[in-house]
């Protein structure tokens, strides 16, 4: 058994737990052999002083929910290995929240383009500065501060 | 002739892509050996908007995420909200919540039937769809007041009543609306090349669809039984009769028939709705309009609904002000999508667009 940290529950009592950022990896992979065979969603949320990674598991038995969370300052291990649907989940975080997982095959960006500045779900966002992004000759996408080179 | 790899790119700007998706193939022939969906290009970070404004504002942005079910989106925010802040609902409210939602969980499969079957090179099926939808559409057009976009669904209830002659032109499209999906079932089902060009394609088997985190009617079709709206029954699902239809096939076929009986289900659930609609009020005169923005809340929640695409939800994360911290969107399409991958490999290139609009991905929902 890993341990856990603390406890909480959301309005309409889906069960939290808060583990430590090494354990993520092994208490996921003893809650799957338990019977939560869905991931549903990988999220992260800037809390200004640290990063939270917060992982959202359904048993399609028993239609039982739980909702596990870990304090990161910004890198914990992929679950990829666990559920093929976690691949495109961590490289959302990694693109809007800026969490680093560790061996993930394909770590990229998904949603912004490659060479996007920030993250834009961070609470220190700059949001009045703009990005411009043009396709370049080689098929890839380009980012620039300048509005002349993009759109 | 030597062994050579040819790297095709379809899409973005393609008529079967049903928006702006890319998938680069890598073929050997005309077998795919690899396909990487690329996506993004609709991307507008709904969560960091919904994150600006007060929780009702929201609600805009909400809308436009799967824009051909917007009611089944606001339905997820709603829910969530109100969970968050505690906030009771008559009775009449949620019963018109039903009717909408299941009306446009119609409306959105219908679309797919039309666009699918234009992918499979077929052109009737498409005009007959539109007709339909034409007629649900002026039902909420009398009820809403717009034709794509509602903003309808509010705190505490929903911002109009349903009209008399709404219930009429409801009762209208009941009557006949079963016999005409036959007729357009049979062109599709009854079609000798339909059939052969999607049955055994695209499967999935049940492993992958737990995997990848696939919901929705193409989880139904790869022979899980799970219904939100019978698994954890909100609004008042419970008490209405309604089956849920499955396959073991997982292909596009099955898809295909999974969806159609869907409808049939959900005409089903419309025509109860009208029986037991009940009087009375139709929002919750406590949540007055003006006062909507100023509404606080701490804590989480997360209420899960069946959209047309699958389990869809939205987790607020409340810090006790009127602006929520942390708003994350749950769309079905962005994980439905994740396993196309899996569901090309192998298949020839001709199978490729009904692969992908088996997965029916509405990109305002998969970019967000």
């Amino acid at each position: 058994m890993i341990q856990i940290e603390s406890e909480s529950s959301t309005k309409n009592g889906t069960r939290i737990v808060y583990v430590s950022k090494d354990n993520v990896l092994p208490f996921l992979k003893e809650k799957k052999e338990e019977g939560f065979d869905t991931l549903l969603m990988v999220s992260g949320v800037d809390y200004k002083d640290h990063l939270e990674v917060i992982y959202h598991l359904l048993s399609s038995t028993n239609n039982s929910r739980l909702i596990v969370k870990a304090k990161t300052d910004d890198e914990v291990e992929s679950v990829t290995s666990l559920w093929k649907g976690a691949n495109w989940h961590e490289r959302e975080t990694w693109d809007l929240v800026g969490i680093k997982f560790k061996n993930h095959p394909n770590l990229t960006r998904i949603l912004l383009a490659e060479g996007w500045v920030g993250h834009p779900l961070r609470k220190n966002y700059p949001m009045e500065k703009k990005q411009f992004v043009n396709l370049a000759e080689d098929g890839e996408d380009r980012v620039s501060f300048e509005n002349t080179e993009g759109y | 002739m030597e062994d050579k790899i040819i790297e095709v790119n379809f899409g973005p700007q393609h008529p079967s892509t049903h928006g702006v998706l890319r998938i680069k193939v890598k073929l050997d022939g005309e077998i795919i050996v690899e396909a990487q969906p690329i996506i993004g290009y609709l991307h507008r970070n709904a969560e960091k908007l919904a994150e600006m404004g007060a929780y009702p504002k929201g609600m805009v942005y909400i809308d436009r995420l799967d824009y051909v079910a917007a009611l089944n989106m606001e339905l997820g925010h709603v829910l969530s909200i109100e969970n968050l802040m505690d906030v009771q609902v008559p009775e009449r409210a949620l019963w018109i919540r039903i009717l909408m939602v299941e009306l446009n969980r119609i409306a959105s499969h219908l679309i797919w039937l039309g666009t699918h079957g234009l992918d499979m090179g077929m052109l009737t099926p498409f005009f007959y769809c539109f007709r339909e939808r034409e007629r649900i559409l002026r039902i909420f057009d009398e009820i809403t007041g717009s034709r794509l976009l509602y903003n309808y669904f509010a705190i505490g209830g929903v911002y109009s009543d349903v009209t008399p002659k709404s219930i009429e032109m409801i009762k209208e499209w009941t009557e006949d609306f079963v016999d005409k999906l036959e007729e357009i079932q049979a062109i599709l089902g009854k079609s000798y090349i339909y059939v052969s060009r999607t049955r055994g394609v695209g499967k999935l088997s049940p492993e992958d669809v737990l995997s990848y985190g696939v919901t929705g009617p193409m989880q139904r079709a790869s022979g899980i039984k799970r219904d939100l709206r019978k698994d954890s029954p909100y609004l008042f699902y419970e008490k209405i009769n309604f089956e849920i239809p499955t396959r073991t096939e997982g292909d596009v076929y099955a898809r295909f028939l999974v969806r159609v009986e869907e409808m049939r289900q959900s005409a089903r659930i419309v025509k109860q709705v009208l029986e037991k609609l009940p009087q009375g009020d139709f929002y919750n005169k406590k949540y007055s309009k003006p006062m909507l923005v100023r509404l606080k809340a701490t804590g989480e929640s997360y209420v899960p609904t069946e959209s047309p695409k699958g389990e869809f939800g939205i987790y607020l994360i409340g810090d006790g002000s009127s602006i929520p911290y942390r708003v994350r969107i749950r769309s079905p399409s962005f994980a439905n999508l994740s396993s196309i991958p899996t569901m090309l490999k192998g298949y020839k290139i001709a199978d490729l667009t009904a692969a992908v609009s088996s997965a029916d991905p509405v990109f305002g929902e998969v970019d967000r």
